[in-house]
């Protein structure tokens, strides 16, 4: 019998034989990835010129021009310049989500608020994925990467407490995404509401709120490990919202 | 700040630290290096993206570390629709030639065979303690989890790594942090 102390065992496992491959390779990715971004804005910023519905759940949440997910709304005029700072705060974005009054349907998931320019890509009881329309996020369902995913858990809720009209909220955000959760209403199932932001799309706190705050959960919903999943399905937020009465 | 001042930034910080974030992506992979390649290279893609905040931070290799571990969980997420457990029982977890004690390669192979035996979280929880000397707390905050949650994932990973590594003829030690 061989005696290691962990730390030195995974010393040896973390070894790779590979050599490191030429930083110019990340760099070229990596603007590759800035510029495919830059073009969602513009699409973002041009398509909000046509909203003319924007509600607030609390306040007015009619917001264009800051991408970050913290910190009250930004001017708009400060929204032209292309080479703006991306600091946390700052607005560099072309534009920002817009929230209609609108409902739609993700059954059995349903929401009183619905942003423009966005799609149900995938929706069954656990939860529900919604993606940018334009194209910069993969068209597989079971892919979070860029998009909005609504979870529901029983794991409580977590990060800075918010509390927006009697209902409390928390915010935790890292590594590209902005995490909002709240526990479900008296007359839903019990569990925890969670719905992962991506960071830079445009949704500020105040529209990730509102729109966290829109979301209901209905009967059929389920905790992941407690149930099978019915059929995931796909639909058009905006079609859904043109289809239905405003409320 | 001005674009090529951040390429030249973010090339030194790439040229200076990619190994390193490649060990820890290695060890969260449990070796499969084409999946930790792939972690790395988003991880770095994110980290331009948003450089001033890497900028501020207090130590840009530490948040570089902690989004290699978020994109990690992330896409074990996506993988496995957010529930995972320990993927077999020690017994059952013998590599099916086992090796003899005696060389760092062999305990190498052991300790990746381990590891991939524990799921996504608890190997993150693992290298976020016993890897990278993150407290508890820490740890609980980069995995968005609860403190007492790391503690338990953490013993139920060390109990299963020490079960793993008794059935070949290494052992680890290991001290009793939460």
């Amino acid at each position: 019998m061989t005696e290691h102390d962990l730390k030195r065992a995974l010393g040896l496992a973390a070894s790779t034989g590979r050599s490191a491959p030429d930083p110019a390779d990340d760099l070229a990715r990596a603007r590759t990835a800035r510029t495919a971004r830059s073009r969602q804005r513009v699409r973002v910023g041009l398509s909000s010129l046509a909203v003319v519905a924007v509600v607030g759940v609390g306040a007015t949440v009619a917001v264009t021009g800051q991408d970050s997910p913290a910190g009250p709304s930004a001017d708009s005029s400060d929204t032209s310049s292309p080479g703006a700072s991306d600091a946390p705060g700052a607005p560099d974005a072309q534009g920002g989500v817009q929230l209609v009054a609108a409902k739609f349907d993700a059954t059995p998931y349903t929401f009183d608020l619905t942003p423009q320019g966005w799609s149900v890509q995938g929706q069954n009881a656990f939860g529900v994925t919604i993606a940018p329309e334009d194209g910069s996020v993969s068209d597989h369902r079971d892919d979070f990467e860029g998009k909005l995913v609504i979870m529901f858990e029983a794991r409580p809720p977590g990060g800075r407490p918010v509390d927006l009209d009697g209902r409390r909220f928390w915010i935790t955000g890292d590594s590209g995404y902005t995490t909002i959760s709240t526990w479900t209403v008296a007359g839903e199932p019990h569990g925890a509401v969670r719905l992962q932001y991506p960071d830079d799309t445009g949704w500020t706190e105040e529209t990730m709120l509102a729109f966290t705050a829109s979301v209901h959960v209905g009967d059929g919903a389920q905790i992941p490990g407690r149930g099978g999943p019915p059929p995931a399905g796909m639909q058009s937020l905006d079609r859904a919202a043109a289809e239905r009465p405003r409320s | 700040m001005r674009d090529d001042d951040r390429s030249a930034e973010f090339v030194d910080f790439t040229h200076a630290h990619r190994r390193d974030l490649m060990r820890t992506a290695a060890l969260l992979c449990a070796g499969e290096e084409a999946h930790a390649e792939d972690l790395v290279q988003t991880t770095l893609t994110k980290l331009y993206l948003a450089w001033s905040r890497v900028r501020r931070a207090d130590s840009p290799l530490a948040y570089a570390r902690r989004s290699l571990t978020h994109v990690f969980i992330d896409e074990a997420r996506r993988a496995h629709r957010r529930r995972e457990s320990t993927m077999a029982e020690p017994a059952e977890a013998l590599p099916s030639d086992p090796v003899s004690a005696g060389t760092d390669l062999e305990l190498r192979e052991v300790m990746l065979a381990a590891l991939s035996s524990l799921g996504p979280r608890q190997r993150a929880v693992v290298v976020l303690r016993h890897w990278l000397d993150l407290d508890v707390a820490e740890t609980a905050r980069i995995l968005d989890c609860s403190t007492g949650t790391v503690k338990s994932q953490n013993a139920r990973a060390l109990t299963h790594l020490r079960a793993y590594l008794g059935t070949t003829e290494h052992h680890l030690i290991l001290e009793d942090t939460p």
